[in-house]
């Protein structure tokens, strides 16, 4: 096994940073500025705690980062972060048959990191914290509301 | 040190196995309980953290083949288009149900009667309509009473909340004029026998947090337990083994360690599920049983149902607050519960509904769909599925066919090397055309709610919560494996009380109606102590 496929080494810098681009491009900033892109918000070090846990991942991440950076260095650039902005979202489209395995799995983490995340979730207007223990207060079930059910007749079989 | 030998062992600490316990305590017998999970800590169930929703994919998942806990067995259910779903703790699958607590209908106990398929039980519901009652009040069962699809029952707790969603959904019904009541929920909506009342957290199906939610961990065993019984945790049974006298004499059981122990009992009573069950007795080979222990008829493992589950999810313009509320209960429909030739298919289904999604369900559901894609026009895809959702499955009743079967697998086994099991089903044409009817229903159900989109998915593929009729119960020894009281035809000191003793599976989710069973085997057993095995 390569060492590139150490499960316990960090992303190189170049590494983290042609990163944290691309999951900009998976969930870029909303257009209102209410919501920010994943990777202003810091997902990188939530993917890197993913790529330690699910040693699967990591290869397939690492390998799709080095084409990506290799195409970006083809349009003379020193990496993907380098790339101008208007011109990734091409380069990652261009990328996903050259490594099928790259962005399905890098997008279902980087749904579940940002989606997750207290900013976000104040930025749809939730409270960000987790359910327990201060819940949700509803009210209760008005019996009148059932008035025209209660009137039919028994629905039950006696047997 | 002299072996201790049980009154009463009891193999499961699950909801049938708890209600037994806990009214076997009465006789001051010495019970034992044991259980191959351990005790839950409500403290770091998911909803404490805001990974709540990512949790369902991993300890705290429906199927045991994934979750990766070492007190899990596998299931072999790769030949069934419905995938197993149980959990392994004190509480067992209490802990992860949604607590929908209906009964069975009388009609449900009478199914040949009426409909001419199937058998009906050897008992009806006014045998178990006592145990029901007792039953909500053990569990804390919240209801509303008066609906016309049930004769009157004990309800000693308001209703869960409908919520923004539910009067959404109740409005469709009232429109269309079909049936609908708020759902019996084994939920606290009010403190209840020391529990916390119910502050509506959402993701019930990882455990709740408030302890509102009636798994047997929080009911019946704090109370067994106070009233002697001993209930031992990591123990996974191996066998139950045969007396000379052709009477069970106990068990055999791995610790945490995969240490081999025994435990002799006077009397075996074996609440493990409609699959956890017949593995047992599948794997107890005897001279006497060489096809597995109390299956003279040939029935253990057999006549395996689910409950065929569709779903209907709707897609509406303004919010529902679905994030808040108990999960899975909210309200139910039985306008198709009962059986109407004309519709192509015998017997029936119900509508439950289904609140909606947090916000990563949401992202993940529109990922796998791809209705929510990455990159450009990412939020607003979102904005249009967040909290606009709401479902109605439908619980569809399928009829006990003797080739859907639980089986010993020739290979798997689990962490002690105890064979797995092996799920053999196929889905019946009566049950095909029955989710049809429901898709199409549950489709005009949810437009007439407002919904501007319905999407469907007819067959549920991890909706195997239910399991029963793998060792049905009957009058004669040929055609059941256990009696009315749920003793076995073959041995007489064996018992069952889970859902494999059920005949047919009714429509509606069967918790009640096995604790009800439950404690209805418990009162015959304490009534005839003197000649049980007559």
């Amino acid at each position: 096994m390569s060492e590139a496929h150490d499960p316990s080494q960090q992303l190189s810098p170049d590494q983290a940073r042609d990163l944290a681009c691309v999951l900009d491009e998976i969930i870029p900033p909303s257009g209102d500025g209410r919501l920010p892109g994943a990777g202003e918000l810091g997902l990188v070090a939530f993917l890197e705690r993913k790529l330690r846990e699910s040693p699967d991942l990591r290869p397939a991440v690492e390998q799709g980062l080095a084409t990506l950076a290799r195409l970006a260095r083809e349009r003379d650039a020193a990496g993907f972060a380098e790339v101008p902005g208007p011109e990734r979202l091409a380069l990652l489209n261009a990328l996903a048959p050259l490594e099928p395995a790259f962005l399905p799995g890098l997008i279902f983490h980087t749904y579940v990191g940002y989606y997750q995340s207290a900013r976000v979730l104040e930025g749809l207007g939730l409270e960000p914290r987790p359910p327990f223990p201060k819940g949700y207060a509803m009210e209760g079930v008005d019996p009148t509301r059932l008035d025209a059910v209660r009137r039919r007749p028994p629905m039950w079989r006696k047997v | 040190m002299a072996e201790e030998i049980a009154d009463v062992l009891i193999v499961g600490a699950g909801a049938a196995g708890a209600a037994l316990a806990w009214s076997l305590a009465d006789t001051r017998m010495n019970v034992v309980c044991l259980e191959q999970g351990d005790w839950m800590d409500p403290s770091r169930y998911p909803s404490t953290g805001l990974d709540w929703e990512i949790q369902r994919f991993g300890k705290f998942g429906l199927s045991p083949n994934s979750r990766g806990r070492p007190e899990d067995y596998p299931v072999n259910d790769q030949g069934s288009p419905i995938r197993v779903s149980n959990f392994n703790a004190v509480g067992g699958s209490t802990i992860l149900y949604a607590a929908h607590f209906p009964r069975f209908r009388p009609s449900d106990f009478r199914v040949r009667t009426l409909d001419g398929v199937a058998d009906d039980w050897p008992i009806s519901y006014e045998r178990l309509a006592p145990f029901y009652d007792l039953n909500a009040r053990m569990m804390g069962v919240a209801g509303l009473a008066g609906d016309p699809a049930y004769p009157p029952k004990e309800l000693p707790l308001p209703p869960v909340p409908l919520g923004k969603l539910g009067e959404t959904l109740a409005r469709g019904f009232d429109r269309l004029g079909w049936h609908w009541w708020p759902s019996d929920s084994a939920i606290a909506t009010r403190p209840w026998e020391g529990r916390a009342p119910c502050i509506h957290l959402g993701p019930c199906l990882t455990g709740c947090a408030q302890g509102a939610k009636a798994s047997t961990d929080v009911t019946y065993w704090p109370a067994a337990v106070r009233r002697g019984v001993t209930l031992r945790t990591r123990c996974r049974v191996r066998e139950v083994t045969l007396g000379p006298d052709g009477l069970a004499d106990g068990v055999t059981y791995h610790d945490a360690e995969g240490r081999e122990h025994r435990q002799r009992a006077e009397v075996v009573v074996l609440a493990c599920n409609g699959v956890g069950t017949p593995r047992l007795l599948l794997n107890s080979r005897s001279a006497r049983f060489p096809d597995g222990l109390a299956n003279s008829s040939g029935l253990v493992g057999r006549n395996l149902m689910f409950h065929p589950y569709s779903l209907v999810t709707g897609i509406f313009d303004e919010p529902l607050e679905g994030y808040k509320g108990p999960t899975g209960c909210c309200l139910m429909s039985q306008e198709f519960y009962d059986t109407d030739r004309s519709r192509g298919f015998v017997r029936g289904y119900s509508f439950e509904a289904v609140r909606g999604m947090g916000p990563v369900s949401t992202a993940l559901m529109g990922m796998s769909s791809g209705r929510i894609p990455w990159g450009p026009g990412h939020h607003e895809a979102f904005a249009t599925l967040f909290d606009r959702t709401a479902g109605m499955v439908a619980i569809c009743e399928d009829l006990p066919e003797p080739h859907n079967r639980v089986v010993l697998d020739p290979e798997l086994r689990d962490g002690d090397g105890i064979p797995a099991p092996k799920i053999e089903y196929t889905l019946s044409e009566n049950s095909r055309r029955m989710t049809e009817h429901a898709v199409a229903h549950g489709r005009e159900l949810l437009e007439a709610a407002g919904a501007k989109e319905v999407v469907a998915e007819p067959l549920l593929q991890i909706a195997g919560w239910h399991l029963m009729g793998t060792a049905r119960m009957g009058t004669h020894p040929q055609t059941s494996v256990v009696n009315e009281w749920g003793r076995s035809h073959d041995v007489k000191n064996l018992f069952i009380v889970d859902g494999s003793v059920f005949v047919t599976a009714a429509a509606v989710n069967p918790t009640n109606t096995i604790q009800a069973f439950a404690l209805h085997v418990a009162d015959r057993i304490k009534s005839n102590l003197a000649n049980l095995f007559d």
